[in-house]
């Protein structure tokens, strides 16, 4: 489901391989989030680019494996995202919790520099 | 069908293999009857993100048999209507008894956060509405306060009018939802 393409000393760049983001798959995405966090210790950058549908059950595995990173003093990236992905986490103001960019490379210079 | 003049009728059969496949069959009726003044874009957004929560709805809560999708369209307004005979929404038998015909108690905050506020509105016994309001941080805010659960969220910004009604007698959940043109 996410497939690490890059790795620095601060971030990890996975690829997310699904399409659909849905109920079905969304514990097995939080799981896989989870054990990325806890096995690197590193800033996860997400290419969101291959993901085409997304539903709520998805959005709040999101946001839990988000807190799971914080109270790590770690984060979760966004980027790649399709543009009514985007404007679905803008309509419900979770952009306000996570850093989204274009692309992957342009994530990664972002969190170089924090 | 609660005043729904509908043009599409779909039966939805609540597995998740289905999702994508039923969505994008409800969308592709909708896009040919938008009417030409309508945003097309727009529109079809705000129908992909309400017919998405209202699937997922189905699978994790209707139960055995089918869902029933109903999509009415005219020059004015689109309604999508969801009926199944699964549990009733949680929020069934909690109104404040004490309302009195009083509005300020009809309405009871359901969820919120920093982000959003999500409230019930009780136009009768069975009859709810949904509201949301903004919260007014802007800045990035501590992310272990916000919420974890946005279907109705979703539907409730996405629409001019989200409401929900359950019928004892015959067991029958329905959600309606209205987008202006």
């Amino acid at each position: 489901m996410i497939t690490i393409v890059k790795e620095s000393p601060k971030y990890l760049i996975g690829e997310v391989t699904i399409t659909e983001a849905n109920l079905s798959n969304s514990d097995e995405f939080k799981a896989e989030l989870v054990k990325l966090l806890d096995e690197h210790q590193k800033i996860l950058i997400l290419d969101l680019q291959e993901l085409k549908y997304v539903d709520s059950a998805f959005l709040g595995a999101l946001v839990s494996a988000l807190k799971y990173a914080m109270s790590m003093k770690l984060d979760i990236v966004l980027a790649g995202l399709r543009s009514d992905i985007r404007d679905l986490i803008k309509l419900i103001r979770l952009d306000k919790v996570f850093k989204i960019y274009n692309y992957a490379e342009e994530a990664s210079f972002a969190v170089n520099k924090m | 069908m609660q005043n729904c003049a509908c043009k599409v009728e779909f039966e939805f059969d609540n597995s998740a293999a289905q999702l994508v496949s039923s969505l994008e069959y409800m969308l592709g009726q909708i896009a040919g009857n938008i009417p030409p003044q309508a945003d097309a874009g727009d529109i079809l957004f705000r129908c992909k993100v309400i017919i998405t929560e209202l699937l997922t709805n189905a699978i994790k809560h209707a139960g055995k048999g089918n869902t029933r999708f109903d999509i009415g369209i005219d020059a004015q307004k689109l309604v999508i209507c969801k009926t199944d005979n699964g549990m009733p929404l949680y929020l069934v038998n909690t109104r404040n008894n004490t309302t009195n015909g009083n509005t300020a108690f009809n309405r009871r905050l359901i969820s919120s956060d920093f982000l959003n506020s999500l409230y019930a509105i009780w136009e009768s016994e069975n009859n709810i509405r949904f509201a949301s309001e903004e919260g007014s941080l802007n800045d990035f805010l501590p992310v272990e306060q916000v919420m974890e659960h946005f279907g109705i969220l979703i539907i409730t910004r996405s629409s001019d009018e989200f409401t929900y009604s359950y019928d004892k007698a015959t067991r029958t959940n329905v959600f309606t939802v209205r987008i202006n043109f």
